[in-house]
């Protein structure tokens, strides 16, 4: 799997399986984010359709040193549902139909928490294998540090440096490319 | 002052040990690990609800092929995209055949229809094309004997290919189908193609369908009969619209 910098390199060049690449990396996660915030699911497949367009034609505008590409992504993805928002309460001013369909977005969360999880879920999959399932145990099995040791089979002492390491990447990645970070960015370790 | 200690402080953002009152205390006046606090606590909270986003399921494959229409042009030509759905194997007639006009039903809802029907442009839409692909789009609304929970949306792609995605159908023993009508011309229609039985579908319009005249979407119920002309039980239909 290329890094990055080397997708945004060959993107930047014009190469079309480069968008394919992002494409397949992430085609989900911002289709998820549509479909969380749309009501309908052919709005949703629209939004991610104009994402990626937008991102080809917009290539060059992307910097590696501001954000990773799912960051960039889910940003364009986000402005491509309000225009899809704004555009269909347009269409049922000026149209007569009566249709029980709008495109609102479903209430409840805000985009913002489902950037944040998606950023953090792409950066949990980059992991080293043992960060990772450290973490994993950790968050989605609610076990302690001596529990993860004993189910892994891993010393405490590494147990604890692969937790912490871990979700010092997790929240690097957060304060780079979430959403919500930015509400809290007085803070000193802002300065990436 | 002495500070939390890193390891520490992830123990205790992960609520797997709880504050000493010296701890209290030194985080009441020390906005630093307070705030070092904080940004762990959250993280740890945002990654107790990623499980499932771990797995998520991959788009279809037509969103690609929306993708590649809509950057085609924008990049060196490439070859078009072969056609996205396989015209099943039950489809023997002639896409442009012409059926017959079956029943009265189907005439009466074409005539209503006419009446509402402007006169629609089908022009691309030019401010931004490498953006904005659709051509045209129809809501598919339920005809009367059909539940009213049923409907659908359809999109043409600036390439011909026809989008449709339908809701609640009634189920059928047959199939469903989709028409393009002339509304201003009874009996007037083109075959689309059929509904595979999922919510969605990529069907190609026959090239050189004029969608001026042929502009209302039809999905209709068809028995497994052999008869290759509409059934006249229609279930669906929307009018394109820029």
């Amino acid at each position: 799997m290329s890094s990055d910098d080397e997708l945004a390199e060959r993107l930047r060049a014009g190469d079309e399986t480069a968008l394919r690449e992002a494409y397949d990396r992430h085609g989900a996660a911002v289709l998820h984010l549509a479909q969380r915030l749309l009501a309908n699911r052919a709005d949703a497949e629209d939004v991610t359709q104009a994402t990626f367009v937008a991102a080809w034609t917009g290539r060059d505008g992307y910097d590696p040193q501001r954000g990773t590409i799912l960051g960039w992504l889910l940003g364009i993805a986000r402005r491509k549902v309000v225009d899809r928002i704004r555009s269909s309460a347009r269409e049922q001013r000026t149209t007569a139909t009566v249709q029980a369909q709008p495109s609102v977005p479903p209430a409840g969360e805000s985009p913002e928490k489902i950037v944040d999880r998606l950023v953090v879920a792409d950066e949990l999959g980059r992991l080293p294998d043992e960060q990772r399932r450290t973490l994993e145990l950790a968050f989605f099995d609610d076990l302690t540090h001596p529990q993860i040791a004993a189910a892994t089979g891993l010393p405490i002492g590494t147990v604890k440096s692969h937790i912490r390491r871990g979700m010092a990447n997790l929240r690097r990645r957060w304060e780079v490319d979430g959403a919500t970070s930015g509400s809290r960015s007085a803070g000193p370790s802002r300065a990436l | 002052m002495q500070h939390l200690d890193p390891d520490r402080l992830v123990l205790l953002a992960l609520s797997e040990e709880s504050e000493e009152l010296t701890e209290l205390d030194h985080l009441e006046h020390c906005a630093g690990c307070r705030h070092e606090m904080q940004a762990l606590r959250d993280v740890a909270d945002i990654g107790s609800q990623v499980r499932e986003l771990r797995d998520l399921p991959p788009p279809p494959e037509h969103l690609w092929q929306a993708i590649e229409a809509g950057i085609a042009g924008t990049a060196a030509p490439s070859a078009p995209a072969a056609p996205v759905v396989d015209i099943a194997e039950r489809r023997s007639r002639s896409p442009r055949s012409r059926p017959r006009w079956r029943t009265p039903l189907v005439a009466a809802a074409a005539a209503a229809v006419l009446a509402v029907a402007g006169t629609v442009a089908f022009d691309r839409i030019t401010d931004d094309p490498a953006v904005e692909r659709v051509t045209a789009r129809a809501t598919l609304t339920p005809l009367e004997t059909v539940p009213p929970a049923a409907g659908g949306d359809v999109r043409v792609l600036s390439d011909g290919r026809l989008r449709i995605d339908v809701r609640n159908l009634p189920a059928t023993p047959g199939f469903h189908e989709v028409w393009l009508l002339d509304p201003d011309t009874p009996g007037k229609m083109v075959a689309v193609g059929n509904l595979p039985g999922k919510a969605e579908a990529v069907l190609t319009v026959p090239p050189g369908t004029d969608l001026n005249r042929y502009r209302l979407v039809d999905v209709s119920d068809e028995p497994h009969d052999g008869d290759a002309t509409h059934s006249g039980k229609s279930l669906l239909r929307g009018t394109l619209q820029k």
